[in-house]
């Protein structure tokens, strides 16, 4: 850049960084949206959810629990976003820590339900005995549809967002649980494996490093699912009234307070619910994605 | 083929009385002791020991819950805790708007999604092709009750063609019931339809790339008959198999949408149950449904047989 002088009374414009990409490695990006969009509109989508839930409370207006009987069922406006519920509680605030009710729920219930449906899956995979016992029970619980199971275990406990985790997570680790349970049947037939029992490799040793890595692609797109499906479990157990504690603003328990007044003030229904499906569709976009990127076979079919 | 049928149902013998065990010690860890509840404030323990004798609560567990599913087997659900009724009682007054909602929604589901995926996998790869699939994932990303709302507005409140919520019997006639019914069984088999029309989407694909469906087309069949004859019969395992296992979102779904078309179903029925803690009723709701999905799915088993004559158990 050859320094100009500049005219008198202006300044010269720093030179700015070099911070665009190049157009090689704009390429490369590019490259990855086009062949995976739905990963990408997915994955910004979740991580909008994400930011929002981790900075509520920089965001919200009002505080979501403060009660303003005065100002209650106030319609949209400058001040109240998404309007106020029935009692005077901003709808907007109230929206936005339900974002935090409802991916702490999507999240750990991934977590804990692929946590115990492998452990369960690895374990009967590789021993008969348990096997049997296991499947048969879990052909039992997946007997049981799953929110009345979810229900059933919630009217056992207190309501809290932790019982919320664990219902849901014991509803969803059997179907964990059956597929890591196929892939380590169609594994334990391979002959790098029968070569590792041949060479007196132990157990333990063959599942974590022959089994576990070879499951975490079918694993990693289940609990993208699993994580979609137990956001709606808790909306659904909350707006029937058997999920979060009313104290807790969560999606369903908006919607459910919203209930009473839907007819006259929709919109107390229709934020959260808006939140909610796009939340849901976000993160199924990306499962849709990840299958396809992980399982180019699959991906051709569904 | 009568042996397989037979052994089939006997198949699902240990799932019906695992699911019984299940729902059984639900309510054997449930809070609250029932002997101390009947027998009152004023009881000594030794009256509510005496209670709990009676009752034969102080058994082993394995002993009460033989007992328990012999009762069950007999039609004896116990004791709502809050209305006093017989749970089986209950339940038979308010089956008929949800056996309505889901036969009108199993019906409604499966006319829309299978044409339309069987059309999306003839037209693969073209807008119509997307646009299905792009529907089928908003179908299961949106909850029941936001599908529902969403519905009730358009339709009831901001178009007011529909009424908004209730439930006219069948018996007074089929068009009101029908136009209380259909909202509540579009947003319910939303769900199912997006299951149902992605994999019958699926196995076309699967199947039109068939040897066979070649030769029906060389020998000049035309191609409704190759789509609805040829390939649509070969698709049908695991069409029918996702209808048996969307059988159970079917379900949860009918709790939901109840609650927002205030039908007085059994989901009203448990939700009510739920906020009373009435144990006996949710336990009794609970392991009716999950024998009617166990029913379901011996159903679609069975099925198989006449699909695919090659499957044999």
């Amino acid at each position: 850049m050859s320094a100009t002088t500049a005219p008198p009374g202006y300044t010269a414009a720093p030179v700015l960084p070099d911070i665009l990409p190049t157009p090689k490695e704009r390429g490369r990006v590019m490259g990855f949206v086009n062949r995976h969009p739905t990963i990408v509109i997915g994955g910004v989508l979740v991580l909008t959810m994400v930011l929002i839930a981790i900075f509520a409370p920089l965001l919200w207006t009002q505080d979501p629990t403060a009660l303003a009987p005065a100002k209650r069922t106030r319609p949209p406006s400058d001040l109240y976003w998404f309007g106020t519920d029935m009692l005077g509680r901003d709808v907007y605030s109230r929206v936005l820590y339900g974002s935090r009710v409802s991916l702490t729920v999507g999240f750990s219930v991934a977590f804990c339900a692929g946590l115990i449906g492998t452990t369960i899956g690895l374990i009967s995979g590789f021993t008969r005995g348990i096997d049997a016992i296991m499947m048969r029970a879990m052909d039992g619980l997946m007997s049981i549809p799953q929110i009345l199971l979810a229900i059933a275990l919630m009217a056992l406990t207190r309501a809290s967002v932790q019982n919320v985790i664990i219902a849901i997570s014991i509803t969803e680790s059997p179907r964990v649980c059956r597929l890591v349970r196929g892939v380590v049947l169609s594994l334990r037939e391979q002959p790098y494996v029968e070569a590792a029992i041949a060479s007196g490799t132990r157990v333990p040793v063959i599942i974590w490093k022959h089994i576990l890595p070879n499951t975490l692609a079918p694993l990693m797109v289940q609990a993208t699912f699993i994580c979609a499906s137990a956001m709606i479990t808790e909306a659904t157990l909350s707006f029937i009234g058997a999920g979060t504690p009313p104290i807790i603003p969560s999606w369903g328990n908006i919607m459910a307070e919203g209930r009473a007044l839907w007819q006259v003030k929709p919109y107390i229904v229709f934020f959260p619910a808006i939140f909610l499906s796009i939340t849901v569709l976000a993160v199924n976009l990306l499962g849709d994605g990840l299958r396809d990127a992980l399982d180019p076979r699959l991906a051709k079919r569904l | 083929m009568l042996a397989c049928v037979v052994r089939r149902i006997l198949a699902t013998i240990p799932v019906v009385l695992l699911v019984a065990l299940f729902v059984f010690s639900l309510l054997y860890l449930a809070p609250g002791d029932p002997a101390a509840i009947i027998a009152g404030d004023q009881a000594t323990p030794a009256d509510v020991e005496r209670i709990r004798a009676s009752l034969g609560l102080d058994r082993p567990f394995v002993v009460r819950f033989f007992d328990w599913f012999w009762h069950v087997l007999s039609g004896d659900l116990g004791v709502s805790i809050f209305t006093n009724l017989p749970v089986t009682h209950m339940i038979a007054q308010r089956i008929e708007p949800t056996v309505s909602l889901m036969c009108l929604t199993l019906i409604l589901s499966l006319s829309c999604a299978i044409p339309m995926g069987v059309i999306a996998a003839w037209k693969h790869g073209t807008w119509i092709d997307r646009l299905v699939m792009m529907t089928a994932v908003f179908g299961y990303s949106t909850p029941v009750f936001v599908v529902g709302y969403l519905l009730a507005y358009v339709f009831a409140l901001y178009l007011d063609w529909l009424p908004v919520q209730g439930f006219t019997s069948i018996t007074a006639g089929l068009a009101p019931f029908l136009r209380n019914l259909i909202l509540p069984a579009t947003a319910l088999g939303l769900v199912y339809m997006a299951l149902i029309a992605r994999i019958t989407r699926a196995t076309m694909l699967d199947v039109l790339s068939q040897d066979y469906v070649r030769t029906a087309k060389a020998k000049g069949v035309g191609q409704r008959g190759i789509l609805f004859v040829h390939a649509l019969k070969n698709a049908a395992v695991p069409i029918v198999t996702i209808v048996g296992i969307g059988f159970a979102a079917l379900i949860g779904g009918a709790v939901v949408t109840e609650s927002v078309f205030a039908i007085p179903g059994l989901g009203r029925l448990t939700v009510d149950a739920i906020l009373r803690r009435d144990y006996p009723v949710i336990q009794g709701v609970v392991l009716m449904f999950s024998f009617v999905y166990v029913l379901v799915n011996l159903g679609v088993d069975l099925l198989y047989t006449v699909f695919d004559p090659r499957i044999r158990y």
